[in-house]
C-alpha cells in the first residue's frame, strides 16, 4: 500500500499533464465530419488525411522550414554572440567589464511588452519589420541575459592553468578560446541552445506583430490563421499543434539531460 | 595653446620611460576584450537601450504611428491610466485586479501542487524518470499549440464538459463553455497557468530534495525524531528558499505574460480576463489610428516599475536568508 498510493498519485498528475495531448492526437486523427460529433477520444475512423492535408495542402511543411530558420539561426546567434561574450567576461581584463556585465544581467528584469512597440517601429525605420531578421535580432537579444551569465560562468570554472599554458605557448585570446576554451564549454553550450531552441519555436507575439507577408509565416502564426478563419475546425487546428509541438518534445526528450541541469542552473543565478 | 601643446607633450615624454610593456600589453588586451564583447554590445544598445529609451520618451507624448511629429504631454498619459480617463482608467483597474488575482493565484498554486508532486516523485524509484519527463512536456510545449488543445477541450460540447456529465458532474459543466463563462473564465485560465508552471517548479523541488544529505536524516530519526519533526526540522529549512524562488518567478512571469490570455479569450468575457500586458498589447497594436502609442508606453513603463519593484523585493528575501 505505502509504495502503490505514491505511485497511483503520480500517475494521475501524468495523467493532466498529459491530457490536452491526448485530445490533440485524437483531433488530428478525426476528419471533419468525425470532429463535430465532438465528445469520444478514440477515433471511429481514424485517418491520416487531416495531418497529411495540412502539411501539403495548407503548407505547413513551408511554415515548418520558416520556423527551423528563425529558430535555428537564433539559436547560431546566441552561442556565437554570447560565448564570446561571455569569454571576455570571464578571462579578459578590460575597464568597465562589471558595469558592462551587469547592464546585460539587468536586461532579465525588462518585460517585454516594454520594447514590444519600440521594437516593432525601430525595425520599421531599419527596413526589417515583418522579416525573420527581424524576428532573429531581438530574439538574440532577448537571451542574453541568461546566456552571458550561464557561460560567464562555465568559462570561469575552467581551470586557468590552461589559459597560463596555452599563452605561454604563444597562442592568441582568439586561438584559446576557440580552441580550448569553447571545446570545454560544449555541456553549456548545448544547455543555452536547448533552452533558447524551445520559446524561440513557441514564440508568438513579436511574430503576430511582425509578419504580414504568408510565405514568413512561422508555425505559431500559421497555427494562428488557420483558427481564425471562417470555419476553423479543430481537426485542422490539432493537426497543426502536433506538427508544431512534436519537434520540441522529440527536441526535448533527446536533449532532457542538459536542459534539467540548465533549468535549474538558471533559475538559481 | 602652445604651452598647453608643449607640456602634454613634455608629460608624455615624462610618462614614456616608465610606461612598461606590460601596461601596453594589458591596453591590448582590453581591445581584445572590447573585439569580444563589441557584437553582443551593439545588439544591446540597438535592440535593448534604444527600445526603452524611445519607449520612455513616448510614454509622455502622444503619436498614432504615422503623424510626422509627437504632440508632448508631459505625465498625462500616466495620469489617464491611473485615474483621469473616465473610460480607460476603470478598464486599467479591472485588469490590475485580475492581474494581481493570476499572480497570487498561481504563484500559490504552483507550490501547493509541486512541492507534494516533488515529494512524491523524490519517494519512488521506479519510474521515476519517465515520469518526470512527462510532467515536464507542459513546459517545453507552452505556446500557442497547445492552448488551442486547451480550447479544443473546454469548448461547450469538448471532453471537459462531456467528463463532467458522464460522471454526474453535470451540474458544474459550463454549457457556454468555461472560457466563455464570465464565472470561470479567469479561473480557468489560472488553473491553466498553474498547469504550465508546476514543471520548472518540480524541477527545482526535486534538486532541493536531492541535495539533503540521507545521513542527516538518518541520524535525525536515530536520535528519536519523528517524521513531522524531521520534515519541520531539516527538510522544510531547506525547501524556503526554493519556495521563495517558485512564488518570485511565478509573480514575474504572471505579471509580464499575457500570451495566454491573448490566444484564449483575448480579454474576454466583456473584460473578465483582461490583464495589464494585454490592455498595453492592445493599446499598441489595435487602435488603428487613434493616437494611443504613448498610453501604451505609458502601460509598458507601469509594468516595468512592478517588474522592478518585485526584484528589490526579491533581494531583500534573498538577502535575508543568507
Amino acid at each position: 500500500m505505502r509504495r502503490i498510493v505514491p505511485l497511483l498519485a503520480l500517475i494521475v498528475y501524468a495523467a493532466v499533464s498529459l491530457y490536452p495531448f491526448v485530445w490533440m492526437v485524437s483531433g488530428a486523427f478525426k476528419d471533419r465530419l468525425e470532429i463535430l460529433e465532438g465528445g469520444h477520444l478514440i477515433p471511429r475512423r481514424p485517418t491520416l488525411d487531416t495531418l497529411a492535408d495540412t502539411w501539403s495542402r495548407l503548407h505547413f511543411f513551408d511554415y515548418f522550414l520558416n520556423s527551423l530558420q528563425v529558430t535555428g539561426l537564433t539559436v547560431l546567434g546566441v552561442l556565437v554572440v554570447y560565448s564570446l561574450a561571455g569569454y571576455a567576461f570571464a578571462m579578459i581584463e578590460f575597464p568597465g567589464r562589471r558595469v558592462v556585465f551587469w547592464f546585460f544581467v539587468a536586461l532579465l528584469f525588462v518585460p517585454s511588452i516594454t520594447v514590444l512597440l519600440p521594437l516593432t517601429i525601430l525595425e520599421n525605420k531599419l527596413g526589417i519589420l515583418g522579416t525573420h531578421a527581424g524576428l532573429i535580432l531581438p530574439f538574440v537579444n532577448g537571451t542574453a541575459p541568461l546566456a552571458v551569465l550561464m557561460l560567464t560562468n562555465a568559462f570561469r570554472a575552467i581551470p586557468l592553468d590552461l589559459h597560463d599554458a596555452a599563452t605561454a605557448d604563444g597562442a592568441g585570446e582568439w586561438r584559446i578560446f576557440w580552441r580550448v576554451y569553447l571545446p570545454l564549454a560544449r555541456p553549456t553550450l548545448i544547455t543555452i541552445g536547448v533552452l533558447t531552441a524551445v520559446p524561440t519555436w513557441n514564440e508568438y507575439v513579436l511574430t503576430r506583430v511582425s509578419l504580414n507577408d504568408e510565405s514568413r509565416y512561422t508555425l505559431p502564426l500559421a497555427l494562428e490563421r488557420l483558427a481564425s478563419g471562417t470555419v476553423p475546425s479543430y481537426n485542422e487546428i490539432m493537426a497543426g499543434s502536433l506538427i508544431l509541438v512534436v519537434p520540441v518534445i522529440v527536441l526535448f526528450l533527446a536533449l532532457q539531460r542538459y536542459f534539467v541541469n540548465g533549468l535549474s542552473g538558471a533559475v538559481k543565478n | 595653446m602652445a604651452v598647453t601643446t608643449d607640456s602634454s607633450v613634455a608629460a608624455r615624454l615624462v610618462r614614456e620611460p616608465r610606461r612598461t610593456t606590460r601596461s601596453r600589453q594589458r591596453g591590448r588586451r582590453a581591445l581584445v576584450g572590447y573585439a569580444f564583447i563589441a557584437p553582443a554590445v551593439v545588439l544591446f544598445l540597438v535592440m535593448g537601450l534604444y527600445t526603452l529609451v524611445y519607449s520612455f520618451g513616448l510614454s509622455f507624448a502622444k503619436w498614432n504611428g504615422f503623424s510626422p511629429s509627437w504632440d508632448w504631454v508631459g505625465l498625462d498619459n500616466y495620469r489617464d491610466l491611473l485615474y483621469a480617463d473616465p473610460r480607460l482608467a476603470p478598464e486599467i483597474r479591472g485588469a490590475a485586479l485580475n492581474t494581481g488575482i493570476a499572480m497570487v493565484a498561481v504563484s500559490f498554486g504552483t507550490v501547493l501542487i509541486a512541492l507534494p508532486l516533488a515529494t512524491l516523485l523524490n519517494s519512488i524509484t521506479r519510474l521515476r524518470g519517465t515520469l518526470r519527463s512527462i510532467f515536464f512536456l507542459p513546459y517545453v510545449t507552452a505556446g500557442i499549440a497547445v492552448y488551442y488543445a486547451w480550447r479544443y477541450v473546454l469548448e461547450p460540447d469538448g471532453a471537459v464538459n462531456l467528463a463532467l456529465r458522464a460522471v454526474g458532474l453535470g451540474s458544474l459543466a459550463r454549457p457556454q463553455g468555461f472560457l466563455a463563462d464570465p464565472d470561470t473564465a479567469l479561473a480557468t485560465l489560472i488553473v491553466i497557468m498553474i498547469w504550465g508552471s508546476v514543471p520548472v517548479a518540480m524541477l527545482l523541488y526535486l534538486a532541493g530534495l536531492q541535495a539533503i544529505d540521507p545521513a542527516v536524516i538518518e541520524a535525525a530519526a536515530l536520535d528519536g525524531a519523528g517524521a513531522v519533526r524531521r520534515l519541520r526540522h531539516i527538510t522544510w529549512p531547506l525547501l524556503v528558499p526554493i519556495t521563495v524562488a517558485i512564488v518570485l518567478l511565478g509573480l514575474r512571469d504572471t505579471m509580464q505574460g499575457f500570451q495566454i490570455f491573448l490566444i484564449m479569450t483575448n480579454g474576454g468575457p466583456a473584460g473578465h480576463t483582461d490583464v495589464l500586458g494585454l490592455k498595453a498589447y492592445q493599446q499598441a497594436f489595435f487602435q488603428s489610428l487613434s493616437p494611443t502609442l504613448g498610453v501604451a508606453s505609458a502601460l509598458g513603463w507601469l509594468i516595468f516599475l512592478a517588474a522592478l519593484l518585485l526584484a528589490v523585493v526579491n533581494a531583500r528575501l534573498l538577502r535575508g536568508q543568507r
